[in-house]
């Protein structure tokens, strides 16, 4: 019985190190502030994939050497969820990175933001794109430093080998002319599609509101109609991966445009960054451009949706005045230049900045490259408001509905709105 | 044959504890039947030719799993599936140990695991005494109050919890996650029900022979209880290790992270490297794979209550 | 004889006694108990009493939480989302409790045994569990796919015209996560059942063999009165499980096509700290509590009038 004794000492004296303290821990070191200087936290997500933040951050300590940025390392899978918590907990991190503007709305409304117009004014009001999203009552509670919005990435090597001109002014139905022709079969089996709809509801939802005009929010959504007809034409008729496929077997909208198996894609300008350094690191040979999204009308302007990324200051910060000059920084003209150079689209959106933008290593530099990236006008993907998370989740799932064939448009779209009238707006 | 179980039970007299001799009883009756061997020979066959055809049927979607972890990043979720690899990218198991600092969340993970498995398994098989072996008035309801709690779905309590270990000053730290989950009521309910089918026959002769309450639990229970404690603690381990919404709530700072936080610093705001995650997680299943091999050792039958043979 | 009443489970002898005895043992109980109790008690029941305490209040977190009433329940019971969701709950637990448990049964039974190479075939069948969930859902998607899986397709070799959409079709979405958690949590049961094989004397059999019991009568008569105690563990801990689940269902569906396959959970984690509405949450998880809670009180019932 000697052993059980003495494996019954063991535990306990295991269990009396787990208490003692995190002897265990063996990460990098906690990164500490130099003498004298700010420490001035950051909530970040995925902060080693996400260069953006670490451009910022190096840029601002350069210009400003007695602040120390730390950033705080959140995954971006469930980003809000975790900040949603630390902030129940009373957390003091200074800047609270908005990853979406439905959580904007959700810590802006409960008063866990600090008010910034003093910083708006300092930047511009007018030289900054998506702020708008950001206006409460004439209050703003953070600042955009980024603007992502959508338009047509396309191969064009299958492009000259079907021989078709690349695809300028196109409206929807021209569009999806051009998707059935250019899909095709290779000799070695492996289907090309003409283009690919990644599963997101914007694809169909968000371009529509924004080229109609319409609030998702409202409860009525005739006017996705035509939208999800063209989006079922043109996965019934074979021309893009079909959306069942696409979501069970999780399809990587990288794989299929970087492979050359879509020869064209809907999608937002994050996916610039991405496709430069793939390109750089030797992993796609695929030769790109962009255009502008395809339109409703043909009158020749260009509407597209996108949604900003922003800086806000914690109610509860630990440096608040530092956290403002750095947003100020972050979202003025220093801030743009530091993140176009890695491919990414600031807010703050002159032509100096989009000129750099265009000469970095790697961008077509076509005109209709160039035309993709000045819309006319870029409308909010998900409009601001206590109700959009609610939205959101409904609008999801009869889009899943309607896209698996389970529902008819005219179906799915009326139970969207009976959805939103009774499940969110109470009505 | 009403319960054949427990006449026997009644019936066998009680002598002692001394494992090993009945155990070299056991390999004696083995040897003699020989006629028989023939017989079992070919269930033999039959046995392994099902296992076979099963392990295949478990094993695909790790096998997809190792084939991803020698792919491309963008060649991983193609369609259709791609099973093998057009070229075997190697270097992504030597890459990973230096995008991320996967020995270090290794470590941290290792830790958690086997500090929470320690405790789990102490504080667990000495409540279990308590609620089968002992009687006490209120035990039945504290005992349901216990298995009332792991109906509650985590998501439900932890900002409550969250805000609570706050206060306390315990967030940012793995003591958090000890505390919270080294003291679960999974392994009350399994070494429990296990107990009970210990017969109290032998606790009744320890008493007469003047051993405490402890004393049995650590002499008697303790030692006939190895096969459950190998699966408490197998169990404890595997579900600590794979853990990922504990640790990401409760652990903050990039030094404390565990293998799990680790991989999912992989996935993006837009996209995923699904390659780099499925090598990490053919890496992170290696040290599960040990503790079962070792634990799986204590399911060999006879051992437990063999000290029954009358 | 105070103790009698509280407890059917066979009595140790020594417990027949006065009232200086039943407290003697009530104190030896608890310190037993204790150590794990206290953990028990401050990290996990006091939290869990919190959380009922919101079901009555409105809380976004950010601020002091409001006492509304049975308002949530009223929601609750008054939407749609949540019937769903508790169907599709219930549905799932049908389903994967009875699988899962006869599944792990045969197998700790088939692996229950002295055989070359027995703990590659134990770990082999512990797999499943330990497979990345991505993998899982990957690949059993794939064998699910409505044309081109290799399910269907047998399927249709077998003469049945009409195979199911599987994961794409709301009807049958959910029978498909049903057979991947089954395939995934038998091995992680089937520890429990070997662990609980280990326990029965050797002796049992040897004497029913004499008896001329067959195989079936050794396992009926011996194996699965002996088991009941592991049984019961099992029987809880998969119900428990089936109705938290959620990992799986987020990687594998979702909760779609639409809502068929949306479960409890998932709408608490939605409700909840997706949405900040926390007193709504609670309440769905006081609901789930007293389901749970019902059918383990249920079992444990049943237990103790059998092993009386």
């Amino acid at each position: 019985m000697k052993r059980t004794t003495l494996a019954a000492i063991a535990l306990a004296v295991t269990a009396g190190l787990g208490l003692t303290g995190c002897a265990g821990a063996a990460g990098p070191a906690e990164p500490k502030a130099a003498e004298g200087k700010t420490r001035l936290t950051v909530s970040v997500w995925n902060y080693e994939g996400t260069p953006e933040f670490k451009a910022l951050f190096d840029g601002y300590e350069a210009a400003n050497p007695n602040v120390d940025i730390e950033p705080v390392d959140i995954l971006a899978d469930d980003y809000p969820q975790k900040v949603t918590t630390m902030l129940a907990g009373g957390d003091t991190t200074d800047v609270l990175t908005m990853k979406n503007v439905i959580d904007y709305s959700r810590y802006a409304n409960n008063g866990q933001l600090q008010e910034i117009n003093g910083v708006v004014d300092k930047v511009g009001k007018d030289k900054l794109a998506g702020l708008d999203a950001f206006d409460m009552d004439g209050k703003y509670f953070a600042a955009p430093y980024r603007q992502d919005f959508w338009l047509l990435y396309y191969n064009k090597d299958l492009f000259k080998a079907a021989g078709v001109d690349d695809p300028k002014d196109l409206t929807w139905d021209q569009y999806t002319a051009l998707a059935k022709k250019l899909t095709t079969t290779g000799a070695d089996g492996k289907k090309v599609y003409g283009t690919y709809h990644h599963i997101w509801r914007s694809v169909v939802e968000a371009i529509s509101a924004a080229q109609n005009g319409k609030d998702q929010t409202s409860g009525d959504y005739g006017y996705f109609e035509d939208q999800y007809n063209t989006a079922l034409d043109l996965q019934k008729s074979g021309a893009t991966l079909d959306y069942g496929t696409a979501k069970s077997q999780k399809t990587s909208y990288r794989t299929m445009f970087e492979t050359g198996q879509t020869a064209m894609m809907p999608m937002g300008t994050w996916y610039i960054a991405g496709i430069l350094q793939a390109k750089k690191d030797g992993k796609t040979n695929v030769n790109w451009g962009l255009a502008p999204m395809p339109q409703k009308n043909d009158d020749g302007k260009v509407t597209t949706f996108g949604s900003p990324t922003a800086f806000a200051v914690n109610k509860n910060a630990v440096h608040s005045d530092e956290a403002k000059k750095f947003i100020e920084w972050a979202a003025g003209e220093e801030g743009a230049k530091a993140i176009s150079k890695i491919g990414v689209v600031p807010a703050l959106q002159d032509d100096a900045v989009k000129d750099a933008y265009f000469k970095l290593d790697g961008m077509p530099t076509d005109d209709l490259s160039k035309k993709a990236f000045t819309p006319d006008a870029t409308a909010l993907e998900m409009p601001v408001s206590d109700k959009s998370a609610a939205t959101d989740k409904v609008l999801n799932q009869e889009h899943d509905l309607i896209m698996v064939g389970e529902k008819s448009v005219t179906d799915g779209i009326a139970e969207m709105g009976k959805r939103v009238k009774s499940e969110v707006l109470g009505q | 044959m009403t319960n054949m179980a427990e006449d026997l039970k009644a019936e066998a007299p009680f002598l002692g504890t001394r494992i090993t001799e009945a155990a070299e009883d056991r390999r004696r009756t083995d040897r003699k039947r020989s006629p028989r061997e023939q017989k079992k020979r070919t269930a033999n066959v039959i046995i392994y030719g099902v296992l076979v055809v099963l392990v295949v049927a478990l094993m695909v979607p790790f096998i997809w799993m190792l084939s991803s972890s020698l792919k491309e990043n963008n060649q991983v979720l193609t369609v259709p599936i791609q099973w093998i690899p057009s070229e075997f990218v190697w270097s992504n198991y030597t890459d990973i140990w230096t995008r991320i600092p996967m020995m270090g969340y290794l470590q941290n993970s290792l830790y958690l695991a086997v500090v929470i498995t320690c405790l789990q398994v102490l504080t667990g098989s000495l409540a279990a005494y308590g609620f089968s072996k002992v009687r006490f008035p209120g035990r039945d309801v504290l005992f349901l109050c216990y298995i009332g709690t792991i109906a509650v779905p985590w998501q439900a309590y932890m900002v409550p919890q969250y805000i609570m270990m706050q206060q306390l000053g315990l967030t940012n730290s793995f003591n958090a996650l000890i505390l919270l989950q080294a003291f679960g009521a999974f392994g009350v309910f399994l070494m429990r029900q296990y107990y009970m089918t210990i017969p109290d026959e032998l606790c009744e002769a320890a008493r007469i022979d003047g051993l405490s309450e402890y004393g049995i639990w650590a002499r008697v229970i303790l030692p006939l209880s190895k096969p459950a404690l190998a699966s408490l603690a197998l169990l404890t381990f595997v579900n600590t290790w794979n853990d990922y919404m504990g640790p990401f709530i409760y652990l903050t700072s990039n030094r404390l992270w565990t293998v799990q936080l680790g991989l999912r610093s992989f996935v993006g705001q837009f996209d995923a490297e699904y390659a780099m995650i499925m090598t990490g997680s053919v890496i992170s299943v290696i040290p599960i794979l040990i503790i079962f091999l070792i634990g799986q050792r204590y399911f060999i039958q006879g051992i437990a209550t063999s000290g029954m043979k009358g | 004889m105070t103790t009698e009443t509280i407890t059917q489970v066979p009595a140790p002898v020594h417990s027949r006694g006065n009232r200086k005895q039943a407290r003697r043992n009530t104190l030896i109980g608890w310190t037993f108990i204790l150590p794990n109790f206290l953990g028990f008690l401050a990290f996990t029941l006091i939290p869990v009493v919190a959380a009922f305490a919101l079901s009555f209040m409105e809380w976004t977190s950010f601020s002091a939480p409001k006492w509304v009433g049975l308002a949530n329940f009223q929601r609750m019971f008054a939407s749609d989302s949540f019937w769903i969701a508790l169907r599709n709950t219930v549905v799932y637990a049908l389903g994967h409790v009875p699988l899962t448990m006869a599944l792990a049964l045969i197998l700790a039974m088939l692996l229950n045994r002295k055989l070359k190479g027995i703990g590659f075939f134990r770990v082999a069948i512990f797999f499943p569990y330990i497979t990345s969930l991505v993998a899982v859902a990957v690949v059993w998607n794939m064998l699910f796919s409505p044309d081109s899986g290799p399910i269907n397709q047998f399927l249709h070799s077998i003469g049945i015209a009409n195979a199911p959409g599987w994961t794409s079709s709301s009807d049958w979405a959910l029978p498909a996560v049903i057979i991947t958690s089954v395939w995934r949590d038998m091995g992680y049961y089937m520890v429990l059942y070997l662990a609980g094989l280990q326990a029965i004397p050797t002796e049992l059999y040897e004497a029913a063999e004499v008896d001329g019991a067959s195989a079936w009568q050794r396992f009926w008569n011996v194996t699965i009165p002996s088991l009941r105690p592991t049984t019961f563990f099992v029987v809880v801990m998969l119900t428990v499980s089936s109705f938290k689940v959620f990992d799986l269902i987020v990687v594998m569906t979702g909760g779609g096509p639409g809502r068929s396959t949306t479960v409890l959970s998932q709408l608490i984690y939605q409700e909840g700290i997706g949405e900040g509405k926390f007193g709504y949450s609670s309440a769905i998880s006081l609901v789930l509590f007293i389901i749970v809670l019902t059918v383990t009180v249920l079992q444990f019932k049943i237990q103790q009038r059998r092993e009386r």
